[in-house]
């Protein structure tokens, strides 16, 4: 070690012993331990407290001298490891951060040397040599941030001039025959039976070639009759070969103090006692002469070191953050970090689980699927979570809604935007959650009542546009049709990825919409940049795969389709939206499903996005279909569908896909278009309308005189009738792609 | 099913006897009882050094030549790959601007001080315990390891200090089943070998034993299995002896 060779160089310099000072080491526990201590029973109670802390004589070659202090620290009479030195210590724990730092540390430390030089003096320390290891402990427990300071001081009497050494330090076996290493063994372990400890800090020695005799230092005078040649042992928990540990240090000034002026050298052995794979050593302890200064009692008190240096190696104190072990906020977080973590270490190693925890997810609707919705996503450690709905918790909802309860429903009933980002605060601390209390304006809706409602109605658009802009997944989980017009075409527009589900009694759709190229012109790494995280690795792709998709052999019309041809959820229509509620009855208008569905459809909503997240082309992934099922899946969690249509009374999901269709009345070019370049004003029409307008706009009326408009009305696909659905004929009307 | 049921009468004893054993290996395992409470847990500790070059260049790790049951020193494999974990050992420094009052003059004129440069070195703690789970009516592995500040360390770091390929073992290991947990007696967070697997590779150990009529100690043939996954090796001197 470096250390020890720059010491080996000192000493052959001047000849002046030199110690290896003690490390503070610190057990997690201890910290607890400090923080349930000053919470229930110190309080602002400043005054010093007795600790204890141990060190140990048995390290291998390489780690530090350490003094550790570990949990039962407070517990100053429980029993100590076992073969481990008991050091007892002062806490002077401060109440803030000021007065750890002004606390007088130079007072404190020579407090407690003159503690020691007293107990020298009197005897005291010959009959209880513990108190020539002690320590100070100051410490500020910042229990807002979980910030610890702490200084430790190891309190240690100086000779003025040092001390001399006569004999060099050596390894035991070098000094001491085989069999008198025994003997030096079995005498210790006798001593220790003797003390009725497992260790024991200072010790005095005799030997001869055969024989090792000890005793406790109080038995100095009827121990050695002849003062030429003493020998005295520490218990040393240094590991470094030419230099003993700390305890020794304060020793050899009590020796000097006593018997300083008879003593012409002091033999001392640092032993050392280290047990490997069940074989115990002691032949690496060190042995070494010095000779001791005199320190009479008229001598004043010695001047005295310790203050422990930083890992800089400066004078000054530590401070240790614990905010992620101790917080519980902090726990709360990591613990769900874990947890996924170990889902991918353990069963999907290719798991991208930042592009999941990092997506920022836009759920229109906080009702039966919006709260389930909210759930799964936070089982996927998903951070960002916003929510948008208009209504009040109402008594029926808590048991079909799990992020509300019944105290939410009184007084008329809190929102359920805001309730919901309330319990997802509740839930789990770590989530950034906002919700919004606002209305989405809605086809056939209109607007234009007053100057009011209209200006309300250009707030509410504009909100809305700018909360889709600044999200990457937009979830619609709305109870209406009509209501998921508006964000699909914004959605559409900014190419933003959408996942929508709606429910039927015991049907219900969850899909993705497909997602458009980049608009002609635009650079797609322009494109790429505002858009999610899941399409950004596809926009740089999208050229090649995507285009190509048709050619695919062995591809029809409705298998192997990319995501920017996939249809939205208005594809599938032939009649626009419209106020569907208006001629419903009470009955009807409340979602009336088997109370699972919303579970399964919430779950695969989540389930769906992050299976999308995991494809190398997020949205513009081509579609799987449930012939897929038994291929090799596209992504490490599987398939990638565009539509997964549950019945319930079968217990059966399929998954279709569909194309974009080129009159649809929500994604179609030219309501994008009109969209695009009209704003606001282009919306308002649609939303003062009858569902004519946007028909005649993309050409569905034209289709409906073609057709027999009459067959075709059977399939209007109002929010209930999923199961009556029959695509494959709507898509047929459809031109594919677009 | 009797087969892997261990009942707590069992468990104690299994325990008294590595005890016993541990005692005479003094390889540290201690017994740690809750005040007020017949409740209790094999307890152990253990500390790694790893001494880290500072050169950009090399990721050599210079271990220490000796290492044992009850402090062993470790290399610290895939260094530039956990660069960051790495970082973060480091000891933490926001007390720096708190300049201390002591003159440095007073421990300059300290002679009787050697120089220990304590930068290089990362040491690093680690807690075992050993507990009893009623619901499972198995042992329960608890552990964390931690900085000389006493600053837990992630379970990542945990496992680039004592795996060199910790994902990979991690497949098709019962190490499948760790969870962060309070200690249940503790009340301070741990992470825990959840004891769902413990059946399934313990069961072939067990009646291989039952087959040739040899007493097993469940606790320590368990915790041979189970230890070395999160660092905690088991000297071979407990098996070869006999129960
Ligand atoms: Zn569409």
């Amino acid at each position: 070690m470096a250390s020890d060779t720059t010491g080996a160089a000192s000493f052959a310099a001047d000849l002046k012993l030199q110690f290896a000072p003690f490390s503070s080491a610190l057990e997690a526990g201890f910290w607890h331990q400090l923080t349930q201590k000053k919470l229930d029973d110190y309080r602002l109670d400043e005054s010093p407290k007795c600790i204890k802390g141990y060190y140990y004589n048995g390290d291998p070659v390489g780690l530090p001298t350490r003094l550790t202090l570990e949990f039962s620290a407070f517990d100053v009479d429980g029993p100590t490891p076992a073969r481990c030195c008991p050091a007892v210590g002062t806490l002077y724990n401060t109440n803030t951060l000021d007065a750890f730092k002004t606390t007088d540390k130079k007072a404190l430390l020579e407090k407690e040397a003159k503690e020691i030089w007293d107990a020298i003096q009197s005897g005291a320390a010959l009959k209880d040599p513990s108190i020539l290891c002690r320590f100070i402990l100051l410490t500020f427990a910042d229990l807002k941030k979980y910030h610890f300071y702490y200084w430790f001081c190891f309190p240690a009497l100086c000779f003025p001039e040092g001390i001399k050494i006569v004999q060099q330090p050596s390894v035991l076996e070098q000094v001491f025959s085989a069999k008198q290493i025994a003997a030096l063994q079995e005498a210790y372990d006798g001593l220790c039976m003797k003390r009725g400890t497992s260790a024991v800090p200072y010790f005095l020695m005799k030997y001869t070639d055969k024989a090792v005799q000890m005793a406790p230092l109080g038995d100095w005078d009827t121990f050695f009759t002849d003062t030429k040649k003493v020998t005295v042992g520490v218990y040393d928990p240094c590991t470094l070969s030419q230099h003993p540990g700390w305890p020794l240090r304060n020793l050899l000034v009590l020796l000097a103090n006593r018997w300083g002026s008879k003593l012409d050298t002091v033999e001392v052995l640092c032993f050392r006692d280290r047990t490997l794979q069940g074989s115990r050593s002691i032949q690496h302890s060190v042995i070494l002469q010095v000779r001791l200064p005199e320190l009479s009692n008229d001598s004043a008190c010695p001047k005295s070191v310790g203050w422990e240096k930083n890992p800089k190696g400066a004078m000054g104190p530590r401070m240790v953050n614990l905010s992620e072990c101790m917080d519980p906020k902090r726990l709360a977080e990591s613990s769900v970090d874990l947890n996924l973590k170990l889902m991918r270490w353990r069963l999907v190693p290719s798991l991208d689980l930042d592009k999941v925890v990092n997506t920022k997810c836009l759920l229109l609707g906080a009702g039966t699927l919006g709260c389930n919705v909210a759930r799964t996503l936070m089982g996927w450690g998903v951070r960002h979570i916003t929510f948008v709905d208009n209504a009040k918790i109402s008594y029926s909802n808590p048991v079909r809604q799990p992020l509300y309860e019944f105290e939410d429903c009184l007084g008329g009933g809190k929102s359920k935007a805001m309730a919901a980002v309330d319990r997802l605060t509740k839930i789990f601390p770590g989530v950034n959650s906002e919700g919004y209390n606002m209305s989405i304006p809605m086809p056939g809706h209109p607007v234009n009542f007053s100057q009011a409602t209209l200006s309300q109605a250009q707030r509410d658009v504009e909100q809305l546009e700018k909360l889709i802009s600044e999200h990457d997944v937009v979830f619609l989980l709305m109870d209406t049709r009509e209501s998921r017009w508006l964000p699909t075409v914004i959605a559409a527009s900014k190419r933003k990825l959408v996942v929508n589900a709606a429910l039927g009694f015991d049907t219900f759709v969850v899909m993705r919409h497909g997602l458009k190229k980049p608009p002609v012109g635009q650079n797609s790494s322009v494109g790429a940049a505002d858009s999610s995280p899941s399409c950004s690795s596809a926009s740089s792709s999208s050229s090649t795969p995507a285009g190509s998709a048709p050619s695919l052999p062995g591809s029809s019309l409705f298998s192997n389709i990319p995501g920017h041809k996939l249809g939205c959820y208005f594809c599938n229509d032939v009649v626009a939206p419209g106020d569907s509620t208006r001629d419903r009855t009470l009955d009807q208008q409340c979602t009336v499903s088997r109370p699972g569905l919303a579970m399964i459809a919430g779950a695969l909503a989540v389930e769906m996005m992050v299976s999308i997240l995991q494809h190398s082309e997020g949205g513009y992934a081509v579609a799987s279909s449930s012939d897929d099922r038994m291929n090799e899946p596209p992504t490490s969690l599987g398939l990638v569908p565009h539509q997964i249509r549950g019945f319930l009374s079968r217990f059966d999901n399929v998954l279709p896909a569909s194309l974009a269709f080129d009159k649809c009345t929500a994604c179609s070019p030219i309501v994008l278009d009109h969209y695009e370049r009209e704003g606001f004003s282009f919306l308002s029409k649609v939303f003062n309308s009858s569902h004519s307008f946007l028909e005649d706009l993309t050409g569905l009326t034209l289709l409906h005189q073609e057709t027999q408009a009459a067959e075709l009305s059977k399939l209007y696909n109002p929010e209930k009738s999923i199961q009556n659905y029959s695509y494959g004929l709507k898509t047929a009307l459809s031109s594919p792609g677009n | 099913m009797s087969l892997c049921v261990l009942e707590e009468e069992t468990f104690r004893h299994c325990c008294r006897l590595i005890l016993q054993q541990s005692e005479q290996l003094r390889d540290g395992w201690s017994w740690e009882s809750v005040q007020g409470s017949q409740e209790g847990y094999l307890r152990k500790t253990a500390l790694r050094s790893a001494v880290i070059n500072s050169s950009p260049v090399g990721d050599q790790v210079e271990s220490s030549s000796e290492s044992g049951p009850q402090t062993s020193c470790q290399s610290w494999p895939d260094l530039q790959q956990h660069k960051k974990e790495q970082s973060v050992l480091v000891a933490s420094a926001g007390a720096d601007s708190i300049q201390g009052d002591i003159d440095d003059e007073d421990d300059d004129a300290d002679e009787g001080v050697c120089t220990v440069s304590e930068g290089s070195s990362q040491v690093l703690q680690y807690e075992y315990h050993i507990l009893y789970s009623c619901s499972y009516s198995t042992p329960v592995l608890y552990f964390r390891a931690f900085t000389l500040e006493g600053r837990s360390l992630s379970l990542q770091e945990v496992w680039s200090s004592v795996h060199s390929n910790f994902s990979f073992r991690l497949q098709n290991s019962p190490l499948n089943t760790i969870t962060q947990q309070e200690h249940p007696l503790l009340g301070q967070p741990f992470f825990m070998l959840h004891p769902c697997r413990t059946e399934e590779f313990m069961r072939p150990v067990l009646q291989v034993a039952q087959d040739h009529n040899r007493p097993v100690n469940y606790v320590l043939t368990w915790l041979s299995v189970v230890g070395p996954m999160v660092g905690l090796d088991v000297p071979l001197m407990y098996t070869t002896s006999h129960y």
